[in-house]
C-alpha cells in the first residue's frame, strides 16, 4: 500500500494521541481497569483505523510476549497501553496486510513498550520531587491533593507524548512492509519463527504464573486441546 | 467526628488513583495520604493542628498492591478516629506493607488478570468477535477488581488495626494457587490457536516439524524463563533479517 493511502489523518492521529494519554494513565496511575492491556489498547488502535480484529490479533501476540513481566513491586515491565495502541493501529493501518506488517507492528509495540517503561522510571523519579517535602504537603491537604493530581496529569502527558512520537513512524513502516515476507519460503520461515517465539514466551510466562509448580505438562495439554479445536474450526 | 457515607465514598474512589504519585522514596505514601484526606478532614474537623500531624504521619513510606490499598486506608482512618498511639500506628503500617503487596500480586497480577486475558483471547480465536471478546475481558476482570477494592476498604474500616486475621481468608490465600492450572492450560490453548492464525495469515501450510520444535521451546522456556524469553524476542527481531537475506541470496 502506498503511504498516501494510510488512513491516519490529523483527526485520527489526535484521537489516538488522546487515547494514548488515557491508556498510559490507566496502567499504573488511574483507574487501573486494564484498558491499558495490549489486548484492549491494540483493539482500540485497530478500531480507530477501521479494523479492530487486526488490532486484537497484534494485542493478543503482545499479551503472550508480556506474560513474563507482571508488575510486581517496583519491577520494570513494558508500558503496554501506548505500545498496544500503536501496534494495533500500525497493523490495521497497513490494511491487515501480510506477515510483514504483523512483524513490524509487533516489533514496534515491543520497542515502544520498553521505551515507555524507561519513561515510567523517569516519571517515578520526578514524582519523588513533586510529593516532597513532607512538611509542605502536610501543611495543607489541598497542597497534597494538588501535587498528587499534577503527578496524574504528568502520567497522561507521558502516554500522549509516547503515542505522538511513535504512532506515525510505526504506521508508515508497517504500511511499507505490508507485502514483505509474503509467499514462498519467506512466509514459512516468518510464521515458523513467530510461532516458536510465541511458544517460548508462553513457556516463560507460564513459569511466572506457576508459583514454582512443575506445570509445563499443563501447557502441553492446553496446546493439544488447542490443536484439536483448530482442527475442528478448520 | 465519625466520617459520613459521602466521605467514605470519596476516599474509596480516590483509591483508584492511589499510585498516581508512585515514587522510589515513599512508594505510595503520598497516595495513601491523598486517599485519607476526605476521612481525616471529617475526623479532625475543627482541629487543623491534629489534621496536619495526621497527614505528616501518613505521608511516610508505604507500599501495597493498589487494589488492596483501600484496606490500609480504611484501617488507618479507623485507627486515627480511635486516637491510636502514633508509634503503634507506624508499626502497623510497616507490618502491613509486605502482606498487602504479595497477596495482591499473587491474586491479581499473577492469576486473575492472566486468566481473564487468556480466556478472552481464546474466546476470540474460537469465534467471538474481537470487540465482544475485549468487552468480555473488561467486564469479567473488573467485576473481580471492583469487588476486591470494596472488600478491602470495608474490611479495613471494620477491622481497624485487627486486619491481620481478616486477611487470612481462604479465597485470597488459596484462590490464586487454584487458578494456576487454568492459566497454564489457557496459555497452551492460546499458543496453538494463535499459531494456526499466524499460518493462515502467512497463506501457507503448517510445517509438520514445527510442532515438536514449539513444544521443546515451551518446555525449555519453563525451565529457563529469562533466557528463553530473550530467545523469543530475538526470533521475532530475526524475521526481517531472514527475509532480507532470502531476498539477497534466494
Amino acid at each position: 500500500m502506498p503511504l498516501t493511502e494510510i488512513p491516519l489523518d490529523a483527526v485520527r492521529w489526535l484521537v489516538l494521541v488522546g487515547l494514548g494519554g488515557l491508556l498510559g494513565l490507566d496502567a499504573v496511575s488511574w483507574p487501573q481497569v486494564m484498558v491499558s492491556r495490549p489486548l484492549v489498547s491494540g483493539t482500540v488502535g485497530g478500531w480507530v483505523l477501521g479494523d479492530p480484529a487486526a488490532g486484537f490479533l497484534v494485542g493478543a501476540l503482545l499479551e503472550l510476549l508480556s506474560l513474563r513481566f507482571p508488575p510486581f513491586g517496583a519491577t520494570r515491565y513494558p508500558d503496554a497501553g501506548p505500545a498496544g495502541l500503536i501496534a494495533g493501529a500500525a497493523y490495521a493501518g497497513a490494511g491487515n496486510g501480510g506477515p510483514g506488517a504483523l512483524v513490524v507492528a509487533l516489533i514496534a509495540g515491543w520497542a515502544v513498550g520498553w521505551i515507555g517503561s524507561a519513561s515510567v522510571h523517569w516519571r517515578r523519579k520526578l514524582n519523588a520531587r513533586i510529593v516532597t517535602p513532607t512538611e509542605t504537603l502536610a501543611s495543607d491537604p489541598r497542597t497534597l491533593e494538588r501535587r498528587h493530581r499534577w503527578a496524574l496529569r504528568l502520567d497522561a502527558l507521558r502516554g500522549a507524548a509516547l503515542t505522538a512520537g511513535f504512532l506515525f513512524p510505526a504506521v508508515a513502516i508497517a504500511t511499507l512492509s505490508a507485502d514483505a515476507g509474503a509467499g514462498g519460503p519467506r512466509a514459512v520461515i516468518g510464521a515458523a519463527a513467530l510461532v516458536t517465539a510465541l511458544a517460548s514466551a508462553a513457556g516463560a510466562g507460564g513459569r511466572t504464573a506457576s508459583f514454582g509448580l512443575r506445570g509445563w505438562p499443563l501447557i502441553l495439554v492446553g496446546a493439544a486441546i488447542g490443536v484439536l479445536l483448530a482442527w475442528g474450526i478448520a | 467526628m465519625t466520617p459520613r457515607w459521602r466521605d467514605f465514598a470519596r476516599s474509596w474512589w480516590r483509591t483508584f488513583a492511589v499510585q498516581g504519585s508512585w515514587n522510589y522514596d515513599t512508594w505510595i505514601g503520598a497516595g495513601i495520604a491523598y486517599c485519607l484526606v476526605p476521612l481525616l478532614r471529617r475526623i479532625y474537623a475543627g482541629d487543623p493542628v491534629a489534621l496536619r500531624a495526621s497527614l505528616r504521619r501518613n505521608l511516610e513510606p508505604f507500599n501495597a498492591h493498589p487494589y488492596l490499598a483501600g484496606l490500609a486506608v480504611g484501617a488507618i482512618a479507623r485507627a486515627e478516629m480511635e486516637e491510636v498511639d502514633p508509634e503503634r500506628l507506624a508499626r502497623f503500617r510497616t507490618a502491613l506493607t509486605g502482606p498487602l503487596g504479595s497477596l495482591g500480586d499473587r491474586a491479581v497480577w499473577a492469576t486473575w488478570r492472566p486468566v481473564c486475558l487468556l480466556a478472552a483471547i481464546a474466546a476470540y480465536l474460537i469465534g467471538l468477535p474481537a470487540v465482544w471478546s475485549v468487552m468480555l475481558f473488561l467486564a469479567v476482570y473488573n467485576v473481580g477488581h471492583v469487588a476486591l477494592r470494596v472488600w478491602a476498604f470495608r474490611t479495613g474500616w471494620s477491622a481497624g488495626l485487627g486486619v491481620g486475621p481478616a486477611l487470612r481468608v481462604e479465597w485470597l490465600e488459596r484462590g490464586p494457587v487454584r487458578l494456576v492450572p487454568l492459566v497454564l492450560l489457557l496459555i497452551g490453548l492460546d499458543v496453538a490457536l494463535l499459531g494456526r492464525r499466524v499460518f493462515e495469515l502467512a497463506g501457507t501450510g503448517l510445517p509438520t516439524a514445527l510442532a515438536p520444535v514449539a513444544v521443546v521451546a515451551a518446555i525449555a522456556a519453563f525451565r529457563w524463563p529469562r533466557r528463553m524469553g530473550r530467545v523469543a524476542i530475538g526470533l521475532i527481531l530475526a524475521i526481517p533479517v531472514a527475509w532480507w537475506l532470502i531476498g539477497v541470496f534466494g
